[in-house]
């Protein structure tokens, strides 16, 4: 089965993925903050018992058992989007339910009961909100969920209630970054109710030029419209960063189109490397790719790559020991090996 | 219904304090709850997160009351999860599904500042029914439980300004309670 990231999308020159994120809770258990250490263990116990091993179109939803995997591996997650840093970090008893494509997760045990998550390759949000329905309408059957007329899907805290949507892109703004615009961005969309963000979330400053960009509330707008107008907003964003990646490269080519075969040079053949130097590099040539000064007659899959070299996620390929220029050497290597042939 | 404290101003406000381990209930109107309440909101600046955005704006919505007596313990809490109103502010989250309703008017106010709205639109679960009060009838109603039930009530008369209603509730749970004080 394909995995998520590996899909095709659209507008994959600007918007690297989709995401959207649920927030449910279960009627009969208080929320996170007063559960008990037995409580956490039997909500885990629960959700598993009920969701493992259902089935939709992602394949199987496959449990995993969190406080089995030590911090390595944890962290591993966090570095590919699959677990969020509160989860990983986590002392009570928390679960993880993954789709065998890894396109839908469930968290357990989070900041609510169930964060209920749908991936999907590019721009599309749509295809990434059905694939966390799936799995909602699944568990809203299987368990009673806290819903209040009113409030709508209750949550442990009020910035998720309602809707308890959040929907994001993460999104590639190498032109943007590199003109000094994203703080003007971030306010700007700031008032058309999204928040700009770095890769990882709150506090992470744009790595490699990668940003999420997120509905800001979650009340009295339906999930449709609250797509609707990140959408709206995610459109006005790529026209900006292509506009200003054309302006760029019409007056700044032979500059430019350097910077990205010197990227490559320098990731083909370096013996050490860490993993900020390689992100950056890494932009560069996504963006050749995008521009399509780089060709190659293999599958690009620049992103991939970026999770690929996070330390954790090579550490865990490594083993547990390997200090930090072991993991220099081996994100070298990797780099050396996995860069698409040019033709 | 007039507050339980200055007779004067409408009562808004459900609460309960315990003093010496005995509980108290009181209906009180927004200043006089604010003058009741210890919220001692410290300004750091270093807590940026939602916590202090909640304390700030329910601080504005009650004022700032920083010199209250701490002789007593006094508490407005969730009767479901025990969560104070303080803990629930410092945290800024809530403890369970109940404390939507239990902290009464406030919450919409808060949740208009943070939210832009009130109310909810979209999905709701599969098996909600909405409006109907078909619910799956219950075993026989405990006396305890029916106070409870009443209680609830009244804060949500209260809360929409439905005196009479109040007031009546008021007196059926006062004439429950005696009642529960005979059989005991
Ligand atoms: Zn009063
Ligand atoms: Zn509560």
């Amino acid at each position: 089965m394909l995995k998520w990231y590996d899909e095709k999308g659209e507008f994959t020159d600007v918007v690297i993925s989709s995401r959207v994120r649920l927030a449910r809770n279960l009627k009969k258990y208080p929320f996170s903050t007063r559960l008990s250490k037995e409580g956490a263990a039997s909500l885990v116990e629960e959700v598993n018992n009920k969701l493992g091993d259902g089935a939709g179109e992602d394949g199987k939803l496959l449990a995993c058992r969190l406080d089995a995997m030590d911090e390595f591996e944890r962290t591993a997650m966090v570095e590919r989007h699959v677990l969020s840093p509160l989860i990983a970090e986590k002392k009570q008893a928390a679960g993880l339910l993954i789709s065998e494509n890894e396109a839908v997760c469930v968290l357990v045990n989070e900041a609510d009961h169930l964060r209920i998550q749908g991936l999907s390759g590019g721009m599309n949000i749509k295809k990434a909100f059905a694939r966390a329905e799936q799995v909602d309408n699944m568990a809203g059957k299987a368990m009673e969920f806290a819903y209040d007329e009113k409030y709508g899907y209750l949550t442990s805290c009020p910035t998720n209630v309602g809707t308890g949507m959040r929907a994001s892109y993460m999104m590639f703004l190498p032109a943007l970054g590199a003109a000094g615009k994203i703080n003007r961005l971030a306010d700007e969309v700031g008032k058309y109710g999204a928040a700009l963000r770095g890769m990882y979330g709150e506090g992470t400053e744009g790595t490699a030029n990668i940003y999420q960009i997120s509905n800001q509330k979650t009340l009295g707008s339906s999930e449709e419209d609250i797509i609707e107008n990140l959408n709206n907003i995610a459109l006005q964003v790529i026209f900006q960063e292509r506009k200003r990646r054309e302006y760029v490269l019409m007056n700044n080519f032979d500059v430019i189109e350097d910077q990205i075969y010197r990227s490559y040079g320098v990731l083909k053949y370096t013996r050490q490397i860490g993993t900020k130097d390689a992100m950056t590099l890494l932009a560069q040539i996504k963006l050749g790719f995008d521009a399509g000064i780089l060709k190659s007659e293999e599958p690009v899959n620049i992103f991939h790559m970026m999770m690929d070299v996070q330390p954790f996620n090579l550490q865990c390929r490594l083993g547990k020991n390997a200090g930090s220029r072991k993991r220099d050497k081996a994100r070298a290597a990797y780099l050396n090996q996995s860069l698409p042939r040019l033709v | 219904m007039l507050c339980d404290k200055c007779h004067k101003r409408e009562a808004k406000v459900y609460y309960t304090e315990i003093v010496n381990g005995e509980k108290k209930e009181q209906y009180l109107c927004e200043e006089c709850a604010a003058q009741y309440t210890s919220f001692q909101i410290e300004k750091t600046g270093v807590d940026s997160g939602l916590g202090s955005l909640l304390s700030n704006i329910l601080s504005s919505y009650y004022g700032e009351k920083k010199n209250v007596p701490e002789k007593t313990e006094k508490v407005l809490a969730c009767p479901t999860c025990g969560i104070t109103y303080e803990e629930m502010l410092n945290a800024g989250k809530f403890g369970c599904a109940d404390c939507y309703r239990s902290f009464g008017g406030i919450i919409d106010k808060t949740l208009r500042q943070i939210q832009g709205a009130d109310t909810h639109v979209g999905k709701a679960p599969a098996g909600f029914c909405t409006g109907g009060k078909e619910q799956k009838k219950k075993p026989e109603e405990t006396l305890p439980d029916r106070i409870d039930k009443l209680s609830f009530q009244l804060q949500q008369a209260v809360e929409q300004e439905e005196f009479e209603e109040a007031a009546r509730l008021r007196d059926e749970i006062r004439d429950l309670k005696k009642e529960a004080a005979r059989n005991a």
